[in-house]
């Protein structure tokens, strides 16, 4: 028993110190070159690394060269099994305006060991509340939607194209 | 000291280094494996000359009244409310202007920075205005408000075969379209089309019979490859004309159709 005791520590403790070790900011580059790829471009930004996690300040989210969104906080933290990516105050860019309000206070992204085929997120900002469930077995996303009044009031179009649930949210489901 | 001389504390904190040790040395290896730099945006601008329609037919014809050595045309007692701005081309230090006095418009002359036209000299090109100066005072000259010729206005179906094809479009279905991204999309759809890594162009693929997009002079596999001179290289080029559409007046798009080149000029009106 104290063998196992004594086992169990010795490995918590290495990954605990392999974690602060861990290169994040070039593991981040990494993940960059992977994104870019995919048309997706993080930049002006700076990254810190916090030992167990990692920071990305005044990033620049652009989409196949386009400029997306700017984003004033990036939190990653990789736990292994319970990994958490944290955004504060996102500005879309002006292109969006059409289509919602362009100020996100927060988006918390989560995805844990102990429900492996679940990637879960939740947002708030000016347009009110969301929140995303992304079914990785079954590759479908469901979105519920909780708009704000200037949302309900100014951007009807982009209501519309969600399914009004009876609560008085929306809903919106995609297979992928 | 004594506990620490213990064998089993000590095999403890041997092991605990030399985990240390284990789990630095891997951090290395993948550190060495990894990019040390991020990736950054560049954007390689498409950049043009500025749109401007010119009656080219004016600029020859006109070209015979312009002296061999042009820095001096010179008609003075020549007011600059009676001349018209009818094009212009070029940076602010460097370029040149068409100009015609309001008596004879199609008269038209060509104007370079720093050349003088009636007792005018050309100070500057701007954006759609030209500065002169005469007598120590600056004036400027404004861009003479583009028109697309009525006789143009209907499309027919001979004109699509046309080089140039020019229609008006409602300033009220662009805000829509502008307002309602996905009603263009039922309308018309639109691929990128790539040569190895590089976009091309926007190829149509489809256009939905009577609806408005199929009045627009386009036709399935159309090849857009220019927008008001911007070259069509990436999406961001296509969203920055798309984010300017609600204030511009004149838009025109350069399509490929059966391998020939073919311009569509739209009056946003």
């Amino acid at each position: 028993m104290v063998k196992i005791a004594k086992l169990s520590g010795y490995i918590v403790f290495f990954i605990l110190a392999f974690m602060y070790f861990t290169p994040k900011v070039a593991l981040y580059y990494y993940g960059e070159t992977r994104l870019k790829e995919q048309g997706v471009i993080i930049s002006q930004e700076s990254a810190i690394d916090n030992g167990l996690t990692l920071s990305i300040k005044d990033a620049s989210l652009s989409f196949k060269a386009i400029e997306s969104a700017n984003i004033k906080d990036l939190n990653i933290a990789i736990f292994g099994i319970f990994n958490k990516i944290s955004l504060k105050d996102i500005k879309l860019a002006s292109t969006a305006s059409d289509f919602l309000p362009t100020d996100i206070k927060s988006v918390d992204v989560s995805y844990a060991l102990y429900d492996p085929l679940h990637v879960s997120a939740n947002a708030e900002g000016d347009f009110g509340e969301a929140e995303l469930d992304i079914d990785l077995l079954d590759r479908k996303l469901f979105l519920i939607l909780k708009p704000s009044k200037v949302m309900s009031k100014d951007y009807r179009s982009t209501l519309r194209n969600l399914r009004k649930s009876k609560d008085g949210g929306y809903e919106y489901a995609k297979a992928f | 000291m004594q506990k620490l001389s213990n064998p089993s504390i000590l095999k403890i904190i041997s092991t605990l280094l030399i985990l240390l040790v284990i789990a630095k040395s891997i951090s290395l290896v993948i550190l060495y494996m990894l990019p040390s730099d991020g990736v950054e945006l560049s954007v390689e601008e498409s950049y043009q000359p500025k749109y401007q329609r010119y009656d080219f037919k004016n600029m020859l014809s006109s070209s015979q009244n312009i002296s061999k050595d042009n820095k001096e045309v010179v008609q003075s007692g020549i007011s600059m409310t009676n001349m018209l701005l009818k094009g212009l081309y070029g940076t602010e230090k460097s370029g040149f202007i068409i100009v015609a006095l309001k008596s004879k418009p199609t008269n038209t002359s060509i104007v370079e920075v720093g050349d003088i036209y009636s007792g005018y000299q050309l100070l500057k090109i701007k954006k759609s205005s030209a500065i002169f100066m005469k007598n120590s005072k600056k004036y400027t000259l404004n861009l003479d408000d583009l028109k697309v010729d009525s006789k143009y206005s209907k499309s027919s179906s001979n004109q699509t075969d046309e080089m140039v094809s020019q229609k008006v479009v409602s300033k009220n279905d662009i805000e829509h379209y502008a307002k309602n991204p996905k009603d263009i999309w039922k309308e018309i759809s639109i691929i990128e089309l790539k040569e190895g890594k590089e976009i091309k162009g926007f190829k149509v693929t489809r256009i939905k019979p009577n609806s408005k997009m199929a009045t627009l002079g386009l036709k399935k596999n159309d090849i857009i490859i220019k927008a008001n001179n911007v070259v069509l290289k990436s999406y961001r080029d296509a969203l920055n004309i798309y984010s300017k559409i609600k204030n511009i007046k004149l838009l025109q798009i350069v399509v490929i159709r059966d391998g020939i080149e073919r311009e569509i000029v739209y009056e946003i009106d």
